[in-house]
């Protein structure tokens, strides 16, 4: 019966011949696939610290706009965990009343870097600007 | 070249199931995050898991009809390799890669988890797309150990779409004690009458394994196990367990038992 089925299939080839080289092409990159995903996770899984989530907070840029100071954040996570909903919070002071603006950046994976914005009435460039994380949720 | 041309129909046929099968995945925003979150050890025991899974499928609708095991290793690793290409390449048209500062381990990560449902649909694109008539042969050798397997890799199918999402947990969280145990009714009753009942193509054998208690106890009562078990795998794969009072574990893993079943009863349609 298992042949029957297969002949009515001309162009496949018969049960006893050698797998056609395109085929062996395609299992090497699917090997290939499947060493460097099971490789790498592997190795993240056996050799990856994890420490909590050590976020710092770097201004990149100011642009004066119409409707504030659009100033520019990054926030790197040093540590050896991913951390998720992480609160930026920049204080301005140094021009009367501190000025204190915040955003929230989804997710910030270990070791990785995501940008953000915060704006400002005065100019940041003129007091002395603070930037901080203040806090996060695990990820999960 | 005849035959490397036949091949490579089958692997084009094997790049179309696999997109109809993972685009609502690789669409899905939770399946980026937890590409990125989920526990790598986890994610480690899913992926080595998931070969000898499609070595198996492979064995039963592979994209070629395979007789010898050298044939079936080849087959399951090309359709990884599908998968997997089909997911980088999707993931990262739609910008979900190569974000400036984000790690070369979070863009594998999720890449690697949208790579197994991808997978699965490449081998079993050369039943979909193909001839679509099922081969006598494919019915004839999946014995009991066979069916559970295929309703585990229907039922693995099904509930990975909606697993990553939060609305399993939200779910979860809205239904009463009552409202679980008759969803839980409602899973088996389902998976009884899809499989036994409505006569759906390939169907026919099992229907004529013994009386209805007997075909019950016999399948539907194990099919409805291989779904909790995959259904509480998942969520453990993903996290969702972790921290959770017993009880809400056992309502989330009913809640996604529901697909689950669903998967199981039509793995013979699907798979």
């Amino acid at each position: 019966m298992a042949t029957a089925s297969k002949s009515r299939r001309a162009a496949k080839p018969s049960p006893r011949s050698e797998p056609p080289l395109l085929e062996w092409i395609s299992a090497a990159i699917g090997l290939v696939c499947a060493l460097v995903a099971i490789g790498f996770v592997g190795w993240d899984a056996l050799t990856g610290e994890r420490s909590p989530p050590e976020i710092e907070v770097r201004l990149v840029a100011v642009t004066p706009t119409p409707h504030g100071f659009v100033t520019q954040v990054e926030a790197i996570n040093h540590g050896g965990s991913s951390a998720a909903q992480v609160t930026v919070e920049g204080v301005l002071s140094g021009q009367g009343e501190p000025e204190t603006a915040q955003a929230t950046l989804d997710y910030i994976p270990e070791q990785s870097r995501v940008s953000g914005g915060l704006v400002f009435e005065h100019d940041p460039r003129a007091g002395r600007l603070v930037l901080r994380a203040k806090g996060f949720a695990e990820a999960s | 070249m005849d035959a490397n041309a036949a091949y490579g129909r089958a692997l084009a046929r094997a790049f179309g199931g696999a997109l109809l099968f993972s685009f609502p995945l690789l669409m899905t925003m939770e399946m980026w995050s937890l590409g990125m979150a989920v526990e790598r050890v986890r994610l480690l025991a899913f992926l080595l898991l998931s070969l000898p899974m499609l070595l198996g499928l492979s064995y039963y609708a592979g994209f070629e009809p395979t007789f010898r095991l050298k044939d079936e290793v080849l087959d399951a690793l090309a359709a990884f390799g599908v998968g997997f290409l089909l997911a980088a390449v999707l993931l990262g048209v739609f910008g979900v890669l190569g974000r400036s500062g984000l790690s070369f381990q979070a863009d594998l990560g999720k890449v690697a988890l949208c790579a197994v449902p991808g997978a699965i649909g490449a081998l079993v694109a050369g039943k979909q797309l193909g001839e679509g008539v099922p081969s006598a042969r494919q019915k004839e050798r999946a014995g009991t150990l066979g069916e559970i397997f295929l309703m585990a890799v229907g039922a693995l199918f099904l509930a990975f779409t909606v697993a990553p999402t939060e609305e399993m947990i939200l779910i979860a969280y809205q239904m009463g004690p009552l409202q679980a145990l008759l969803l839980m009714a409602l899973s088996v009753l389902l998976l009884h009458v899809f499989v036994y009942r409505l006569g759906f193509p390939g169907e026919s054998r099992r229907r004529e394994a013994g009386g209805p208690l007997r075909t019950f106890v016999g399948f539907t009562a194990p099919g409805y196990g291989v779904a909790l078990i995959v259904s509480l795998y998942l969520l453990w794969t993903f996290g969702r367990t972790d921290g959770v009072a017993p009880h809400e574990i056992a309502t989330m893993t009913i809640v996604l038992a529901f697909p689950a079943a669903l998967g199981a009863a039509t793995a013979r349609l699907v798979v």
